[in-house]
């Protein structure tokens, strides 16, 4: 008997027992109900999948092993995201620490400057070293709130984070190989995670190219607030790129190319498009630059209700490639909008800053909003609709409603 | 008479139940075939009742799933995952039987 058989034998038992149990109940109806059991998180003591077992299951929703988010409460209480609390997306399986080897012995070639070469990451730690602080945001944040059905994890405000990364300026690493090719237009990274599957790299790679003046700001990272970049999140190197959505900081990074064209993989051409609802193609904007955007954390609906009297409404902004200037808060869906103070230290242009207004509410239903401005760009009321969900910046739907009692 | 009608109408509640069973089933036979050996999505997901343990694509037994999502996932596919049906590499009546049998069989 093949296994196929075996397993199918023990499932229809099991179907079969649910569906009889069921038929009763169903009967005046005619049909036979199946009773669908879900389970929102992989088996085990935490609920989170074994290669983040170390993460903070409280601060997260799991919306499968592959698509974590994290609470919106969970984000803003300090400047920095805590790694524990850090939200997970992977278009490939995390690589292991057996398929990475020695960490210090990690490769990434350089191509498309005047002398390629191929550097370890020990090689890599004597070109240069430094931290910046930037947002890592999914494409598709802010994905749950549209009204169409879009394929993909529904996220709302947790697939974003603040982090600090330690590692060597891409600037460095290409002075090291005598300069950029004069006719590269392009920054193409590739990481090697598509390799242990052994499916069509045209398929499966994650290969990403921007625009090739990021590289300047640019860093090739080793570390994440403080520890060894984790493999969850593309360790032991990943590709930084400031500004840009998370999907151009390229994980388990084995290639950087100064290129004339966009990669032609899979995921450069066809996927990560900005295109209207039912169309696609790779004629439409690539999800690069992130736009400005902020979303109240505290008080929201996730931490219940609000004693009445004075309330601090806290948040998170952020100005995409440019520094936020501004943030309004309304607690009236936008009739009026008083502006809030940014609290805490200033980052740089790449990091969110927190901001924080003290209002007095009476007893009632609030909705509140947050509205960024960057100085040219503010957030819009409304999202801009688009197939796949991606680059919601509306602040609209962002707002919280909050009971004050 | 009241009776006889009333068993009568209990009878043919219960053979229409029985129809439905014996589909149902069929279903889920031939959606565990396309699953593993057809469409070969046990190459990619791990789905429990199916034998299935691959890393690739999200686990199956964790995650919300309903028929219509599954089904709208296979026929427009997403990243690495295939399209299916705009490909034309199952048949609609393929991508709606492995719906049903993977919506039916997702964390049993």
């Amino acid at each position: 008997m093949k296994k196929s058989e075996q397993k199918l034998n023990i499932n229809r038992r099991s179907f079969l027992t649910g569906t009889a149990t069921l038929a009763g109940l169903a009967a005046t109806a005619s049909v036979v109900p199946i009773t669908i059991v879900n389970a929102n998180h992989t088996a085990g003591e935490k609920g989170l999948p074994d290669f983040i077992s170390w993460k903070n299951r409280d601060a997260l929703i799991v919306h499968s092993d592959k698509g974590i988010e994290t609470h919106r409460s969970a984000i803003g209480e300090s400047l920095i995201t805590p790694n524990r609390n850090v939200y997970i997306r992977n278009n490939m399986p995390t690589m292991t620490d057996a398929q990475i080897g020695d960490r210090n012995n990690w490769k990434v070639s350089i191509q498309g400057v005047k002398n390629p070469k191929t550097f370890s990451l020990a090689q890599l730690k004597k070109l240069g070293h430094t931290t910046i602080a930037t947002i890592l945001q999914c494409s598709g944040n802010g994905r749950g709130f549209f009204e169409h059905k879009v394929r993909g994890s529904q996220w709302e405000t947790g697939a974003a984070a603040c982090v600090f990364w330690t590692g060597v300026p891409v600037q460095a690493v290409v002075e090291a190989c005598g300069g950029i090719d004069r006719e590269a237009v392009f920054m193409t990274s590739a990481g090697v995670d598509h390799e242990p599957t052994g499916l069509d790299p045209k398929k499966a790679m994650i290969e990403r190219s921007v625009p090739k003046k990021v590289y300047k700001d640019a860093i090739l990272a080793w570390e994440m607030n403080g520890v060894p970049l984790p493999n969850a999140h593309g360790g032991p190197l990943r590709m930084v790129t400031p500004g840009y959505f998370g999907i151009n900081n390229v994980k388990h990074l084995g290639k950087v190319a100064f290129t004339k064209k966009e990669s032609s993989v899979k995921y450069m051409k066809k996927s990560y498009r900005i295109s209207p609802i039912g169309k696609k193609g790779s004629q439409y904007p690539s999800a690069w630059e992130m736009p400005v955007k902020s979303w109240v954390t505290r008080p929201t609906d996730e931490t219940g209700t609000v004693k009445a009297g004075k309330v601090q409404i806290v948040g998170v902004a952020m100005g995409g490639t440019r520094k936020v200037r501004s943030v309004q808060v309304s607690v009236d869906s936008g009739k009026s909008w008083k502006r809030a103070k940014f609290v805490g230290p200033d980052l740089g242009k790449y990091a969110w800053r927190q901001f924080a207004i003290e209002t007095t509410l009476s007893p009632g239903t609030y909705n509140i909003a947050s509205l960024a401005s960057n100085g040219p760009d503010k957030q819009p009321e409304l999202r801009m609709e688009n197939r796949r969900g991606y680059a919601h910046n509306g602040w609209k739907d962002h707002s919280v409603y909050v009971t004050v009692v | 008479m009241k009776v006889k009608k009333f068993l009568l109408i209990i009878l043919f509640i219960f053979i229409i139940n029985i129809q439905n069973l014996l589909a149902e089933d069929d279903k889920m036979i031939k959606g565990l075939e396309i699953f593993n050996e057809v469409a070969g999505c046990a190459a990619c997901h791990t789905l429990k009742a199916a034998g299935a343990e691959a890393n690739i694509g999200p686990n199956l037994d964790t995650v919300n799933l309903t028929e219509a999502l599954v089904k709208d996932m296979v026929t427009y596919g997403l990243g690495v995952m295939p399209a299916y049906g705009e490909e034309g590499i199952l048949t609609k009546e393929e991508i709606d039987i492995v719906s049903f049998y993977v919506a039916n069989s997702s964390g049993k």
